[in-house]
């Protein structure tokens, strides 16, 4: 056989042998009495939500006195590419990390699945926490799992739709099939305006290529359409207002940002928010606080965001306390 | 040392992608791109199976059939339906990405607190990570004797046959189509199994996890390939065990040497890169000849 070969196979071989040994022993580190707590970040992928809410995370945990030389923060970013994501937990693993976090779902289960329900993990965006399987119930997560969910404030998010289009009777919900929140954020959207008394028409699309045809079908059928806080559909926010703008149909989306692209209307969370509560949280647990009977906290407290271009452009006369409400407390873009 | 531990035992349960790609890739000489889609197909077949209540065991070989049935669907596009192999490949990728929804039922779904395989009582006594590291050296083990007794067999020399030279191959009287299809059936078979296995290592399935699988795939072959040069059959296969660890490895000495996370698929390209033109460049400045001179004694 292959010398290489055979010589690479025994180096493997030998190697685990030794880590089996030494690893076999219990580990006799001490915590040192000026102990710096390492706390691992985990993010799915780059996207300005996602890194607002990093962003959150590291005030929120300054809030709590952890900066600078108080704490060592490993933050690593898999860029969409989940076989990353086990490699990066384990890399926190081994850096002994107190406590890790994480940024989107994969991330989190991945953390969670390493921790294997030993060190805590605080959780950053993750819409359906319990529904995931990464808590018991959001009231008492019951592991060594709690944080932030991101959960859209959506019956502020009807009565938007009421206040901007009162006359509207078919509401079209559109959102990708491989986004969990996004799914989960339609579903219920569906409910709540079917109990409001609207036809509710649901629309998929499985990536932002589809965005074009599947707008042009949902525009010449719907009076008025609900974006959800879902990524495909934000990335393709522009080809959908497109769309909706020559059918004159008004577009009410669940995020800031989605209004910026031309939708009419929103309450939004802010993700910044949602990053800072988690922050606070993970500060609080390094100081001793118990995860299992730490609530998951769900951010819903939103503000107006207006965008009376678009408005004018459809012809819709948005009632003034919204507007002003944008003004004073949200955001308006003209 | 124990994150060494961690990338040994990732790249053998990775291996796993990696030997069933050679089937494809390198006996039969063509590019399969279902891989993307039977990855994920294994995935959630497996998870769904387990999250309601199916023995793991028996999930993960659930996972390996609905897998063979990509490969026959991507067989019969291409002998059959004369789509070229590429495109029957991409095509029953895209496909599987709404059954796999259709599975699932949504996006994602999670194994923590449920059974695995990686739950057997005894990986439970072992120190960290050498659960992986055991059971993805059983796994693969038995996975690379099986091809290799099987590439030893009349069939399995057909198979060889058919990718070598079809012509020559039909003239004598192989089948070819068939060849093909099974050889297409085995190999996403195999991928949805490791699908399955490294679902179960994550903790979860997730729709979007195939994406760039062919990628590690191919690494694993091009890098064994590249480490250890002129092989048989046999050792070949072991040389794609070896090369996807030694993936794993650089992944880790990456991360380790502090590149940004937001650089590691251009990192990886590079070194697949690198790793293919090695050959040519040796042979182009004669470093073989050279090699060989100063390491054999004079006769």
């Amino acid at each position: 056989m292959n010398k290489r070969l055979l010589s690479a196979i025994a180096i493997i071989i030998a190697f685990l042998a030794v880590a089996f040994i030494v690893t076999s022993k219990p580990n006799t580190q001490e915590k040192k009495s000026t102990y710096v707590p390492t706390v691992g970040i985990l993010q799915l992928v780059t996207h300005p939500a996602l890194d607002q809410i990093h962003h959150g995370i590291i005030e929120g945990l300054q809030s709590q006195g952890y900066s600078g030389k108080k704490i060592k923060i490993d933050y690593q970013n898999a860029q969409a590419d989940q076989s990353n994501l086990k490699t990066m937990s384990q890399k926190f693993a081994n850096e002994n990390a107190d406590l890790t976090i994480g940024i989107a779902t994969p991330a989190a289960l991945s953390l969670a699945k390493t921790a294997d329900g030993n060190n805590p993990v605080i959780l950053a965006g993750i819409t359906d926490p319990a529904g995931s399987g990464l808590v018991k119930t959001t009231q008492h997560p019951g592991n060594n799992v709690t944080g932030v969910s991101g959960d859209s404030p959506l019956q502020q998010h009807l009565d938007v739709v009421q206040q901007v289009v009162p006359k509207a009777k078919t509401l079209g919900i559109i959102y990708t099939t491989s986004d969990h929140g996004g799914e989960y954020n339609a579903k219920n959207m569906e409910k709540l305006a079917k109990k409001s008394g609207y036809t509710v028409k649901m629309y998929t699309i499985s990536t932002t290529n589809d965005m074009q045809q599947v707008a042009e079908t949902m525009a010449s059928q719907v009076d008025v359409v609900y974006a959800p806080q879902d990524n495909g559909v934000a990335s393709a926010m522009k080809t959908l207002i497109n769309v909706t703008n020559q059918e004159k149909v008004p577009v009410i989306p669940a995020v800031e940002t989605m209004v910026k692209d031309g939708g009419v209307a929103t309450i939004s969370v802010s993700q910044y928010d949602m990053g800072y509560q988690a922050g606070v949280m993970a500060g609080q647990v390094l100081k001793g606080k118990s995860t299992a009977n730490y609530p998951v906290k769900t951010i819903t407290k939103g503000e107006m965001t207006v965008n009376l271009k678009q408005a004018k452009l459809l012809g819709i006369n948005l009632p003034a306390s919204m507007v002003k409400e944008a003004e004073t407390k949200g955001e308006v873009f003209k | 040392m124990s994150m060494i531990v961690s990338s040994i035992g990732q790249g053998l349960l990775w291996a796993v992608l990696g030997v069933a790609l050679f089937l494809t890739f390198r006996i039969l000489n063509f590019p399969d791109m279902t891989v993307e889609g039977s990855f994920p197909l294994g995935a959630s077949t497996a998870v769904t199976m387990i999250a309601h209540g199916i023995d793991p065991f028996i999930a993960t070989i659930a996972a390996f059939l609905v897998g063979t049935v990509a490969g026959l669907i991507t067989g019969l596009l291409y002998t059959k339906g004369k789509i070229p192999v590429l495109l029957s490949g991409i095509l029953v990728m895209t496909a599987t990405l709404s059954i796999n929804l259709r599975i699932m039922g949504s996006a994602n779904i999670s194994l923590l607190n449920q059974k695995s395989i990686f739950s057997i009582k005894i990986l439970q006594h072992l120190p960290k990570y050498f659960d992986s590291v055991f059971l993805g050296l059983f796994i693969i083990a038995i996975i690379t004797a099986g091809l290799i007794f099987f590439l030893q067999t009349e069939l399995g020399q057909a198979f060889i046959a058919t990718g070598d030279n079809p012509n020559m191959a039909q003239s004598i009287g192989i089948q070819t189509d068939r060849m093909t299809i099974m050889g297409l059936m085995l190999s996403n078979g195999l991928i949805a199994f490791g699908g399955a296995v490294i679902a179960q290592s994550n903790g979860y399935a997730d729709i979007n996890m195939g994406i760039g699988i062919i990628v590690i795939a191919l690494a694993s072959i091009i890098i064994g390939e590249v480490v250890f040069g002129e092989l048989t059959l046999n050792e070949r296969l072991v040389a794609v065990i070896i090369g996807s660890i030694l993936y794993r490895l650089v992944l880790l000495a990456v991360l380790r040497l502090g590149f940004s996370t937001n650089d590691i698929n251009l990192i990886s390209a590079i070194v697949l890169a690198v790793a293919m033109i090695l050959p040519q460049l040796r042979h182009a400045l004669n470093l073989d000849k050279i090699i060989k001179k100063g390491i054999t004694p004079h006769d």
